[in-house]
């Protein structure tokens, strides 16, 4: 779905003037950006840009020491990261963060933890609402299984698949809490060109099905340019682009810091 | 109401002020104690910041060493050779160690190897009483557990050798891991087992240099310990005690594990004497804990720990 | 060619998602419940129900209390003995101010006592993780036990510093006290450790075990999920607590008869650890596994050298159980960290292909 983003509609995110600093190190600083509703915004940088670290600020796991960051037009930035989870904001990491000790179903199911409301007492005895809501999760759960075709793995244990099946879990933990904004880390580092095939088919599949915001951090160019419809670029904690794809490519800055020149 | 506040803060601070060479020599005794806690701790703390592994089993082997020891002696050594011989059972022990129990573990996590470790503790315990025997045997070192007196208060000849041979470890500990090569290659190690080993440390020769070396702290602490209360298998249950004292220390620090034992020792003989009475006495089983309990909740790290920064 | 799940298909989620998913199991299931509740109290003998069965059942649901504190949630603690102190004197004290109560209703009343100090416990521990929380459970073990054995209101002024276990009956059949048979004893512990047992699957295998799970596996990520680890971890303790609790007031009412502050000592904290690690962690079945070895252990050490002809001192016997513990840890953890109940699995695995190697 490409949005026009003049469409006049109260953003899903604003980060404004956001600056994240580490003892001596600055790791952000006075980073803004906004993203529209059903957008899909690529943020790129050379490692150690800050990119994460945006991504953290944006999840509630550091709080930034100035600027603030709106959801949905509300100044959320000081939550924790789990009332940021429940404002509709799921993410993947960078280093995989599946349980290892549980299967891909059980982590799939995880992410439908806010979903389901609940009981103690009426979970200990299994029986009546606790089973049929644990019931009506599952049945859900399965259709994002079948979207991103992981069915022969439901039971496996998580920690022992491969790096890019283990991936394509972690999104599918995060699709399980149905959010608004998804946040992907890095979303097919390692992977080979099938398997980004995939994941961009995935990816873009849950844009267009579900309407879901995406903000992705990416190295590859060639799906950066395929897929978003924006992107803002970071070096050394400080914005230094943000646009369309084809104009950030061609920003002198953005080359110089980044992506260089094709030799002919 | 008045009353039990007057008995709990008033009652008791009035009773130290009042007889101020009586506390000084409370605070000496806790002193002595808290060094030998501080021993123990460092061994802990070798183990930790060389290998990253929080070894439960410290104090049983500082129990190990004693019976060793003793056990040598009783046999007709004379104190230089046992002394030797005992040295290298410890590495011996080291060498098993790494084989039978680091080796496999590699790279688990911390808590899979603290089971470990605690594995270990039972296993040496049963071992130690097997081969030695398990009655209380008195280990006479040469040095006289009596005291002298400086301005009125009364020093303990053995507390203070203790005391010295504990400066002189420390001093020794705190330039091997900054100065030295090993010292670096150590502390590299003990941050992340793969990375160390993919650089070419030698992990196994490295493991079996720090345990021995923690067996030669335990043999000290063993001897300090025994030669004061005897040698006997309370000494491990002791050790549990260095614990609380890595908490206020944090583990990762010589000076700290030094700090720390002497705040528990001194804590634990203040409060034992002074508000003891108000409860039927033994708090000196709890209180340990429960101060590093409550560092924990204010601090952490320990006074001198590293401060941990988790990443996502 | 008998363990097979061929022609077995599930239809439904529900049915994928029940406890005993193969139809085998569920015989076999039903069969040793059968073996327990009836064949067992009428075939077997006083010395096997003292000594072996009811200690087992009693362990294991300690066991199970740790195992949901330390295996699920994570969260390594080693005051087991201190709360199924608090457990035993609370059931005391509740026994013995309110006789005309029911012995169920007391220890479950017991087990939420112990539920609440271990909530009180939990709270100042939060933020403390691994071995830090281990030896702040330690305080919790040191000072409970401390102030069972100093405030004699606990032992109500008993000189002899003991607690002992009132006579009380349950449907006209006494259950606790010196007349209470073994076989009556040994069924009313069976009820109690199905009934947590049951209670803990439900729990484990949904939403409250899931949240424990990603708190272990990942804390950091489940809290970006949006769990939150403070009620997790504080519903972890709570009822990890409730369950040692219960286990400690049977250990007094149902097995020991009486008992003083010593039967709760660090040593209890780290029998029932080793339990849940020989057992497997995180494993329901484990916790059961784990404390049938530990019990067995000694019975073993004790009954093998009369069987070789051997006379084995006590005192012996005692550091080879020592050793064989401390090994067998290690063993475990090296060999095989998933415990007995991994064993168990990979069993049944290779028995659904036998006849056939692979």
């Amino acid at each position: 779905m490409r949005v026009d983003p003049s469409a006049g509609l109260t953003p899903m995110l604003e980060v404004a003037d956001i600056s994240v600093r580490f003892g001596a190190v600055q790791a952000l600083e006075r980073v803004g950006l906004t993203i529209h509703r059903g957008e899909i915004v690529a943020i790129i940088g050379p490692n150690g840009a800050g990119k994460t670290t945006l991504l953290n600020v944006i999840s509630g796991f550091y709080h930034p020491t100035e600027g603030r960051i709106l959801f949905e037009g509300r100044d959320r930035t000081h939550l924790r990261p789990y009332d940021v989870a429940a404002l509709g904001v799921a993410r993947t990491f960078q280093n995989v963060a599946l349980f290892k000790g549980m299967s891909v179903l059980d982590n799939i199911m995880t992410g439908r933890l806010l979903k389901m409301g609940g009981n103690v007492l009426l979970d200990a005895l299994y029986w009546g609402p606790a089973k049929k809501q644990e019931l009506e999760h599952r049945a859900f759960v399965e259709r994002i299984i079948d979207f991103l075709e992981i069915e022969a793995i439901r039971k496996s244990p998580a920690g022992r698949l491969p790096y890019g099946l283990q991936k394509r879990v972690e999104l599918a933990r995060a699709l399980a809490a149905e959010p608004k904004l998804l946040l992907l880390d890095e979303p097919m580092a390692g992977m080979n060109v099938e398997e980004k095939e995939d994941m961009c088919r995935f990816i873009l599949g849950v844009n267009d099905e579900f309407g879901t915001t995406i903000a992705l951090i990416e190295h590859d160019m060639s799906v950066v340019m395929d897929i978003s419809d924006r992107v803002v670029a970071l070096d050394y904690g400080r914005k230094i682009a943000d646009g369309r794809p084809d104009e950030v490519r061609a920003d002198q800055g953005v080359i110089d810091a980044y992506l260089g020149v094709a030799h002919a | 109401m008045l009353d039990l506040l007057y008995a709990v803060v008033v009652g008791p601070v009035k009773d130290m002020v009042g007889a101020p060479t009586f506390l000084a020599e409370v605070v000496i005794g806790g002193l002595a104690a808290g060094l030998m806690y501080s021993l123990v701790a460092l061994g802990f703390v070798l183990i930790y910041k060389a290998s990253g592994v929080f070894n439960f089993a410290q104090g049983v082997m500082v129990l190990f060493a004693a019976l060793t020891l003793v056990g040598l002696m009783e046999r007709g050594v004379p104190l230089v050779p046992a002394l030797a011989l005992t040295m290298l059972v410890m590495v011996a022990l080291a060498f098993a160690i790494e084989r039978v129990v680091l080796r496999p573990l590699v790279n688990q996590e911390q808590i899979i190897l603290f089971m470990a470790t605690i594995g270990l503790n039972f296993f040496l315990e049963g071992f130690g009483e097997l081969a030695w025997g398990s009655n209380v045997k008195k280990l006479d070192v040469g040095i006289p557990d009596s005291s002298f007196m400086v301005w009125g208060i009364q020093i303990n000849r053995l507390e203070m050798t203790a005391a010295l041979t504990a400066a002189v470890l420390v001093a020794v500990m705190a330039v091997f891991f900054q100065r030295t090569r090993i010292g670096r290659a150590l502390r590299a190690v003990a941050d992340d087992h793969e990375a160390a080993l993919s650089i070419g440390i030698p992990l196994n020769t490295i493991w079996i240099v720090v345990w021995s070396v923690a067996g030669l702290v335990a043999i000290v602490a063993g001897i300090m310990w025994g030669a004061k209360s005897g040698v006997q298998f309370s000494l491990s249950l002791i050790a549990l005690k260095a614990l609380p004292v890595l908490i206020l220390g944090g583990f990762t620090s010589v000076p700290g594990a030094i700090v720390g034992g002497l705040i528990i020792g001194v804590g634990e003989k203040i409060a034992e004497v002074y508000w003891g009475p108000l409860v039927g006495g033994a708090i000196e089983n709890w209180f340990a804990y429960v101060l590093a309990l409550a560092f924990l909740l204010v601090r952490p790290q320990g006074l001198f720990g590293e401060k941990i920064i988790e990443r996502v | 060619m008998i363990y097979r799940e061929a022609g077995q298909f599930k239809s439904t989620y529900a049915a994928d998602q029940a406890v005993f998913p193969i139809r085998q199991d569920r015989i076999i299931g039903g069969l040793a419940l059968v073996a327990a509740v009836v064949a067992l109290p009428l075939v077997a003998d006083e010395y096997w129900l003292q000594a072996v069965l009811i200690p087992f059942l009693i362990y294991s649901l300690a066991a199970l209390g740790l195992n949901l504190l330390t295996g699920y949630a994570g969260q390594v603690s080693l005051g087991t003995g201190g709360f199924m102190a608090v457990g035993a004197y609370s059931a005391f004290k509740l026994s013995s101010a309110f006789p005309w109560l029911s012995i169920i209703i007391v220890f479950l009343l017991a087990g939420l006592v112990t539920a609440l100090v271990g909530l009180a416990f939990g709270i100042p521990s939060l933020r403390i993780k691994g071995f830090y929380l281990a030896v702040a459970t330690l305080a919790a073990q040191f000072f409970l036990v401390w102030l069972f054995n100093k405030v004699a209101w606990f032992t109500d002024y008993a000189s002899s510093g003991t607690i002992t276990a009132p006579p009380r009956t349950v449907l006209g059949v006494m259950v606790t006290g010196p007349e209470a048979t073994a076989p009556v004893r040994y069924l009313a512990a069976l009820a109690m450790v199905a009934l947590f047992a049951v209670i803990a699957k439900n729990l484990v295998r949904g939403r409250v075990g899931r949240s424990w799970m990603a708190i272990r596996d990942r804390d950091i990520a489940a809290e970006i999920i949006g769990v939150r680890p403070l009620r997790t971890k504080l519903l972890a303790f709570s009822i990890s607590s409730f369950f040692c609790g219960v286990a400690g007031a049977e250990y007094v009412f149902l097995y020991l008869g009486s008992a003083e502050t010593l039967a709760f000592d660090i040593n209890v904290s780290f029998l029932v650890l080793f339990m849940v690690i020989i057992g497997g962690l995180g494993s329901i079945l484990g916790s059961f596994l784990g404390a049938a070895f530990i019990v067995m252990v000694p019975i073993f050490l004790t009954n093998m050298p009369h069987l070789l002809g051997v006379a084995m001192p006590v005192a012996l016997q005692k550091q080879i159980e020592l050793m064989v513990f401390g090994g067998l840890i290690v063993l475990f953890l090296i060999v095989e960290p998933n415990g007995l109940a991994r064993l168990w699995q990979i069993g049944k695995e290779k028995l659904r292909l036998w006849p056939f190697p692979y």
